[in-house]
């Protein structure tokens, strides 16, 4: 039997062979080696969850309509018969309670895309504090801004596609937000609506933008990215023997393929778990949309809450002059405002490089204690943005905890100027001070909890030389690498493996080096 | 389905009541029942002096004149007394800029005696007869989300307003509750006179209201406070990218 | 930095062992014409690092560190099998029971325990998903031999004769063409391919309708002596609002309910508590006013009132507006009042405009000008 199967696929490998030559390439591939490390997974998920949202993606174009007809409704939600609606609202009802299977993919669906953006936010984050978009990943990381940029786009095209009181309302504010722009405004918002608000052809323009061409250029792209994340090879954390022109890891074959694809059906496990478990987007209960009608705490999706909360926290300025409106007050915060943070974003590898005078090739990361410039803009940054993104849930804070909305606001105001400074200089003092804790520990080593007395009577407590699987770690400045290399524990520390963790070395009790570490393979056990 | 066979189960027990009233009316005669009406609700009335005087005199005056601690209660009717005791809002604690939701201090009789009395003095609206739950669910719908949604969210579950005013859940609320609420336009939420949505309208966005903070189900599983996207963001991160990080350590973890 | 790199880019262990190296033994750029550069023609295969890993290169795969995996420990391997193989029958277990569901369980809303379908859909589909992804992992980490592999980077940049030689070939192809020379052939050429990018405008034009901006945006359904329907459509009279009510209404006209800028909300107050300027002194009847509940800001319709404090709050951003002052702006991101209608009352007692809004209604617009429609009020106001 083992036989059979094995002589058929050496005969398809030779078929395919004799005609591609593909043999060699194979080979490559399946050695190619994949550092290990947990935050290397979390742009997998993006890609997971985006292969999700395809296939859920086109189940439900198999039922959804994308037209903005008008109907009545005499499906099998009663609270709604007899009520007027788009089609596109209609099928989505019958989507989620008419068809077999149909609300578990909607709702797997929409989580995948809040995951999708999630895990796209956690990744950058991940790329960015240790600083794995330097020379020569530049590119990559444009592709990635991109990606994260078209996934906001595609995402909230989604959201507005079945036409209900919410998304209609966040409709009604694109269209507002796009009336607002200098000169050509009304153009602008009259080309994409079809006429005034609501121009009656909104979904049925957005709906083909949303299945085929916003996904087809983010499938482009994402192989774009991971093409270089092959060519370019991963980076790695230093350690032993990782050094700028070695890659340590799994190779493809099959441990680590094996790893990938199970991790592959976990991310969907968890997105059909939140999908099955977890309601989201109640269309029925939001009603459909009618201009007329509006619900407290509208949000958009949390990708978009950054704009909703600048847009909250903006003052009304508006100025007037001739036979002219300009507005700053919706035009900031939507339009001007991204631009900026994108765009400072995609510009940030070059900014850092050039500021830096960095032009080396970097494979190696980068501890985010050790670049303490760009870890603390990094916590400025995100504070910006997570008090933008609380600003957009401002309502639902009042609502729940019954603040005064105006205070709030009035707060977050101020917070959105006051807090990101402070959090820079905090940070940074934070990891100065986790920097001279790292060189404490190569200079001195490590505390034993030994007390000796020294004759004149004073009290010290005896040191043990850091271990050299640990040292190597900590080598990342020139002074440091001095320090180990030529250190009494510097010699060959590299067929020991590297201790894992993101940001020490894990593994509680660091034990003093044994006696002599012949070819590492001793040193194993105090590790891990 | 469901809502179906109870709207007509509905149906059944209205045409019964009728039947029986009519039986009742013919049974005993036109005259003496409204005479016995009227002795009924001149005790009721009696009743509900007395808890008055007892209870809300010390805030709204001796006459319901009003003074310090309460706005006058001539002419608002009944409904705005079953609506502020039966939600337990009545007698207030302490002055707040909004009163809560508290436990109810009546029963439904002293209740309705309290409404009697008040009702007495200069009139206002007042409960219709019959059962308030049985008007139509899909007109409720509508107009719940042209009339309500705005301040009490589409579920029902309230909303901020400015200052920390807010428009309360819906959840709690009775059928009594929710009419005479529209009717009485209590604190900061508008009234709705008859005129405006007639007893039928008030009583089908009450049915729709009880529908969907009480009957309806969440086919989608845990409804997450039915608060929008805020919460789902914030399970994506918690729960969604929590367990997916918790899963790359446990495959970054060497065995 | 490059020259280093270059100077450090070595095969990993000799042993003729490209296999175990992947692409460290080939550039993966083939490079065709060019001269051969890569890393391998550089330095040439079997060099080797002078790293400690080198010494134990001998089972071809560079291995550094055994992975862990329990193929010494029968016992423990067993049981782990034992692990992986439960899990991967989880799955069986999921699909049969999403199988089981998807074609039995009701799924229609109303029928009996319909709600259950999708939860329990979700729990088979994650047993059936995870059993098959978690089993993956647990195999790969306890029964699969999972060795630390060093491999070699190769050099990303190219040699620089590579470059110049491409250069060379480039400017050499584009002399070639001619195009340097021949000017008319360049300037037609930039032209006539230029001119393709205006191809795709006209194409916008069928996007959208040609409306007279300012006309389209500054004017709503309400016209001089429409009445105010409520949402059913019923003509609203005076005396159906109570002081403390307020309603939202729509022109009197066909399908004015789906007119999207032509919802307003009639308030009725204490005409005591009504600030009335003198130039809006006709505007309001009696305490009752007409407000667009369209936001000046973002287009929300604004119908949180407050009808004690005369709040108009928009649930979207934020802003409010004061509706007993010609609903100015107390609070939120909008700049401007809400636009007002005009009121009367018919001879039948129904409320009717007295033509549109004091302004265009709705968010703002560069072209917007803000008394586009008053000259009509000054007219109006005499009758």
């Amino acid at each position: 039997m083992a036989t059979a199967v094995e002589k058929g696929a050496s005969g398809a490998a030779v078929w395919v062979d004799d005609r591609l030559g593909s043999s060699n390439f194979i080979k490559r591939s399946l050695n190619k080696v994949f550092p290990d490390h947990w935050s290397f997974m979390l742009g997998e998920i993006a890609l997971y969850s985006f292969i999700v949202l395809l296939l859920s993606g086109t189940y439900l174009t198999l039922f959804f309509e994308g037209s903005s007809r008008e109907v009545i409704y005499h499906g099998a939600y009663t609270p709604l018969k007899g009520i007027p609606m788009s089609a596109a609202y209609e099928s989505t009802l019958r989507i989620s309670f008419e068809v077999r299977g149909g609300l578990i993919m909607r709702q797997i669906h929409h989580w995948a895309a809040l995951l999708f953006m999630a895990s796209i936010v956690v990744h950058l984050m991940r790329v960015f504090f240790t600083g794995a978009f330097r020379k020569p990943r530049e590119l990559n990381w444009l592709l990635g801004v991109g990606l994260l940029v078209l996934g906001i786009l595609e995402g909230f095209a989604g959201y507005s596609l079945p036409d209900d009181l919410l998304s209609g309302t966040g409709l009604r504010i694109a269209y507002s937000i796009a009336l607002s722009i200098p000169v050509i405004g009304t153009w602008a918002a009259f080309l994409v609506f079809g006429g005034e608000y609501p121009g009656g052809e909104i979904i049925e323009r957005l709906y083909p933008i949303h299945i085929l061409l916003v996904p087809g250029i983010i499938l482009g792209l994402i192989t774009a990215h991971l093409a270089l994340v092959w060519y370019q090879k991963h980076t790695q954390f230093a350690g032993p023997g990782r050094t700028e022109d070695t890659v340590i890891g799994s190779k493809v074959y099959p441990a680590y393929g094996a790893k990938a694809g199970g991790f592959f059906f976990l991310v969907f496990g968890v997105l059909t778990l939140l999908g099955g478990l977890a309601q989201i987007n109640p269309i029925w209960l939001y009603g459909p949309y009618d201009p007329s009608q509006v619900s407290a705490g509208s949000q958009p999706d949390w990708y978009v809450g950054f704009l909703d909360g600048s847009t909250r926290l903006m003052p009304n300025w508006e100025l007037r002059f001739w036979d002219y409106t300009f507005s700053p007050n919706v035009l900031l915060p939507t339009q001007v405002l991204p631009g900026i943070l994108f765009g400072l974003l995609a510009l940030y590898p070059f900014l850092e490089a050039k500021l830096t005078r960095d032009r080396a090739y970097h494979n190696l990361l980068d501890r985010p204690r050790d670049k303490p410039v760009r870890t603390a803009l990094g916590a400025m940054s995100i504070t910006f943005y997570l008090i933008l993104l609380i600003a957009g849930g401002n309502d639902i804070v009042a609502s729940i905890f019954h603040l005064s909305i105006n205070e709030i606001t009035y707060t977050l105001r101020a917070g959105l100027f006051i807090l990101p400074p402070l959090v820079y200089v905090a940070t940074k003092r934070f990891c100065l001070s986790l920097q001279r804790a790292d060189d404490e520990l190569l200079h001195h080593g490590i505390e034993s909890g030994t007390i000796r007395r020294l004759p004149s009577g004073e009290f010290v407590e005896e040191t043990v030389p850091l271990p050299p699987q640990y040292s190597v770690l900590l080598a990342t400045t020139p002074e440091r690498k001095e320090l180990t290399s030529h250190g009494a524990h510097g010699d060959h520390p590299a067929a020991t493996p590297a201790p894992r963790g993101f940001f020490r070395p894990r593994g509680g009790v660091i034990e003093p080096a044994p006696e002599k570490a012949p070819d590492g393979k001793e040193l194993e056990g105090t590790v891990d | 389905m469901t809502s179906t066979r109870s709207r007509f189960s509905g149906y059944a027990v209205l045409l019964l009541a009728l039947a029986m009233v009519g039986g009742l009316y013919t049974a005993f005669g036109a005259p003496k029942s409204k005479a016995a009406d009227g002795a009924n609700q001149s005790i009721a009335i009696e009743e509900g002096r007395q808890l008055y005087l007892q209870g809300c005199s010390t805030c709204h005056g001796l006459n319901n004149e009003g003074g310090a601690g309460g706005p006058t209660l001539i002419g608002v009717g009944a409904s705005a007394v079953i609506f502020q005791v039966e939600s337990g809002r009545m007698p207030l604690a302490a002055g707040v800029a909004q009163a809560p939701r508290k436990k109810v201090k009546y029963d439904r009789t002293q209740i309705d005696q309290l409404a009697a009395y008040i009702e007495s003095r200069g009139g206002g609206p007042t409960l219709p007869k019959g059962r308030l739950d049985d008007g139509d669910l899909a007109l409720g719908g509508d107009l719940f989300r042209t009339n309500c949604s705005s301040c009490h969210n589409f579920a029902g579950v309230g909303g901020a307003l400015t200052r920390s005013k807010y428009a309360p859940s819906l959840k709690p609320a009775d059928e009594r509750v929710i009419y005479t609420a529209m009717q009485s336009g209590p604190e900061n939420m508008p009234r709705f006179s008859d005129n405006q949505l007639t007893v039928d309208e008030k009583k089908a966005i009450t049915r729709y209201v009880r529908y969907i903070t009480h009957e309806a189900k969440d086919p989608g599983g845990a409804p997450l406070g039915r608060y929008g996207p805020v919460p789902e963001g914030l399970v994506a991160f918690l729960v969604g990218i929590g367990l997916l990080i918790v899963i790359t350590l446990w495959i970054g973890a060497r065995a | 930095m490059s020259d280093s790199i270059r100077d450090r880019l070595k095969a990993p262990a000799g042993h003729g062992e490209q296999a175990g190296g992947g692409d460290t033994s080939r550039s993966d750029v083939t490079s065709g014409d060019f001269v051969q550069t890569d890393s391998r023609s550089a330095h040439g295969p079997g060099q080797t690092i002078p790293s400690p890993s080198a010494t134990q290169a001998g089972d071809g795969g560079t291995g550094l560190v055994g992975g862990g995996h329990l193929s010494d420990d029968p016992k423990r391997a067993k049981r782990a099998e034992q692990a992986v193989a439960a899990l991967f029958l989880l799955s069986l277990v999921g699909v049969i029971g999403f199988c089981v569901t998807f074609a039995a369980w009701p799924y229609e809303f109303g029928e009996r325990y319909f709600e259950l379908y999708t939860p329990l859909l979700g729990i088979f589909m994650t047993l059936s998903l995870l059993g098959i992804g978690a089993g993956a992992v647990l195999w790969a980490k306890t029964l699969m031999v999972d060795e630390e592999t060093v491999q070699m980077r190769h050099q990303l940049s190219s040699d620089p004769k590579d470059r110049e030689a491409t250069a060379e070939l480039l400017k050499k192809g584009f002399e070639e063409t001619g195009l340097p020379r021949r000017t008319l052939l360049r300037n037609s050429l930039l032209l006539g391919a230029g001119s393709l990018a205006i191809l795709p405008v006209p194409f916008l034009f069928g996007f959208g309708r040609f409306q007279h901006k300012e006309r389209v945006l500054a004017k709503t359904g309400w016209k001089a002596g429409s009445r105010l329907l409520d949402e059913l459509g019923r003509p609203v009279k005076m005396g159906d609002l109570e002081i403390g009510g307020a309603k939202t209404v729509f022109p009197d006209v066909p399908g004015g309910r789906r007119l999207a800028d032509s919802a307003a909300f009639i308030i009725r107050m204490r005409p005591d508590e009504l600030k009335v300027k003198e130039d809006r002194k006709n505007w309001s009847i009696d305490g009752h006013i007409v407000y667009s509940v369209i936001c000046t800001h973002l287009g929300c319709p604004v119908k949180l009132y407050e009808q004690q404090t005369h709040h108009l709050f928009c649930p979207c951003h934020q802003s409010t507006f004061d509706a007993a002052d010609e609903a100015k702006v107390l609070f939120g991101p909008a700049a401007r009042n809400l636009p007002q209608l005009a009121i009367s009352v018919d001879a039948d007692g129904y409320f009717v405009a007295r033509g549109d809004f004091n302004e265009p209604v709705g968010p703002s617009y560069w072209e917007r000008k803000p008394h586009y429609s008053e000259p009509k009020y000054n007219a109006e106001a005499g009758s």
